[in-house]
């Protein structure tokens, strides 16, 4: 009971890519697909020295979620970052056109990477082009695709713009999300650009609070594994949503937000904007109490 | 090349082509019918609004003349690096022009990229890489990043990659590469109009990229491991 306890709690943040799986699971149904032991790794880095994971950063299966049949993509951010090179993105682009012929009843994607692999450029750019056409068909069968994003990688470059491709996105407060970092930027546009040394500016920035807020995630979650799982399990089954009245939807939503927020130079001045009163005290709230503060704007 | 000179090149049986300081559409004139341009010029990088300009007339597209082919002429420095579109959520944005791009093909529209100019990183794929198919001409560059970053990052010498580089086509900036690696379906090259007249008979139903990587030799694994795990 105890270990139950225990592992019901699991931090998310914390946690390996295969924990998080086993986690988010019904007990004992997860089947790896394409494992570790099939040997496999990167043909790649040996070039740069760099020492190869049998399983690329990534893992890839099916099983149960509240006795739906689920698949399940894991990034796994502590091997370079999560980043995306020829083995790990031909991994689930294999997966998700497994879903065509398997038809589950949607698929996860646990984001946890910085994105391309620039040891493998190349591979890793059009991976991420392959891994959005791929997704996307899964979607225009219907099957719906939810992004969880709550790594110590966030969801950076190619990674980023996969997760836009989802139709429910699931972050907590520390999943970051992003194209350039701010690293990335302040090294190539200057330090008066982006101070990347100002952590409550890129919180503010590409925090899971700032995304929620302005309606890039569906969901804000605590940082617990299964408080991920039950968020989804409240979405299942759903219907995917790909067609030309959701990206005219969408595109209505974005055009709004550009105007509306125009010349923001800070996530303070959008969360005053979106009506909070009181925006430098967003940061210190816990998910629930602004949660409960943003039902009642 | 200029973007007019291409455009010449492309459609000598004429076209009626709009241009706006960085963003370019109209149609053009083709064998098979009249098609839609959409396109980029003086390499600018992705933002927020140049982003929606796009997504607007891909939309258009779509409502107006159902079916209708769409070339877009890329030529682009990548995504914009600011503080700002970040904080609005930049990659929601460049999700949103490629879904509009793949929408686009599943609804019976060929789309086909041409980069002309410049294409690099999130630009790249932004407006370039998910189109049905993606061309490139000789004298345009396809990146995802230059060689000396490269050499930051992995803290190798820049000697050791430019030597690296002409052998192996998984990493390094250049048109080529992105060919060997299938990325770009092929280099247009002499008569544009019959490259684009043959890229419009072209199926767009499957994703050949990984494929064309095997073949070629840029790309060894991604074709076999998706294939294996897809049929397993």
């Amino acid at each position: 009971m105890k270990n139950k306890k225990r592992q019901s709690t699991r931090n998310y943040l914390e946690a390996t890519a295969r924990q998080r799986i086993s986690d988010f699971l019904d007990k004992g149904t997860f089947c790896e697909l394409f494992p570790p032991t099939v040997g496999v790794s990167s043909p790649h880095l040996h070039y740069f020295s760099i020492p190869r994971s049998f399983d690329d950063g990534v893992v890839i299966g099916e099983g149960m979620l509240g006795g739906f049949p689920v698949a399940v993509v894991a990034q796994e951010g502590r091997f370079m970052g999560g980043a995306i090179g020829e083995v790990h993105s031909a991994k689930i682009v294999g997966l998700l056109k497994r879903c065509l012929r398997s038809r589950p009843e949607a698929l996860l994607f646990l984001f946890d990477s910085g994105g391309v692999r620039l040891q493998e450029a190349n591979a890793g750019e059009l991976g991420v082009a392959e891994i959005i056409r791929a997704l996307l068909d899964v979607r225009a069968t219907g099957i719906p695709v939810f992004g969880v994003i709550g790594g110590s990688c966030g969801a950076f470059g190619g990674a980023g713009i996969i997760s836009g491709c989802c139709d429910i996105l699931m972050v907590s407060e520390e999943g970051r999300i992003g194209v350039s970092g701010p690293e990335v930027i302040e090294t190539n546009m200057g330090v008066e650009v982006f101070d990347a040394r100002d952590k409550a500016l890129v919180w503010r920035t590409y925090g899971g609070k700032n995304r929620f807020l302005q309606g890039q995630a569906n969901e804000l979650v605590e940082n617990s594994v299964a408080e991920f799982r039950a968020a989804i399990l409240r979405y299942l089954p759903c219907p995917a949503n790909y067609s030309l009245e959701s990206l005219e939807k969408e595109y209505k939503e974005l055009k709004k937000r550009a105007e509306k927020f125009s010349g923001s130079h800070d996530a303070l001045e959008v969360w005053r904007k979106l009506g909070f009163e009181e925006p430098e005290k967003i940061p210190a709230l816990t998910t629930d109490e602004l949660k409960m503060l943003r039902e009642k704007k | 090349m200029k973007a007019k000179e291409i455009l010449e090149k492309i459609f000598p049986s004429g076209f009626a082509v709009q241009f706006g300081e960085q963003v370019f559409s109209g149609t053009g004139e083709t064998s098979s019918g009249t098609i839609a341009v959409i396109g980029t010029a003086n390499h600018p990088v992705l933002g927020l609004s140049i982003i929606l300009e796009l997504s607007e007339l891909l939309l258009r597209v779509m409502r107006d003349t159902p079916g209708r082919p769409i070339l877009m002429l890329v030529d682009n420095d990548g995504q914009k690096m600011a503080l700002e579109d970040e904080l609005l959520g930049l990659n929601q944005y460049i999700a949103h022009l490629v879904k509009l791009q793949d929408l686009a093909r599943r609804r019976g529209h060929p789309v086909i990229a041409l980069v002309y100019g410049n294409s690099c990183a999130g630009g790249f794929i932004g407006f370039g890489l998910c189109a049905g198919q993606t061309y490139a001409t000789p004298d345009s560059n396809t990146s995802v990043m230059i060689l000396p970053a490269i050499a930051r990052v992995t803290k190798l010498p820049l000697e050791y990659l430019e030597e690296l580089s002409k052998t192996v086509a998984v990493f390094a900036p250049g048109v080529d590469n992105f060919e060997r690696t299938g990325g770009v379906q092929s280099v247009w090259e002499g008569d544009l109009n019959r490259c684009l007249e043959e890229a419009l008979q072209k199926e767009q139903s499957v994703d050949q990229r990984a494929e064309l990587g095997a073949q070629r030799g840029g790309r060894p694994l991604a074709a076999k491991i998706s294939k294996q795990i897809a049929d397993a």
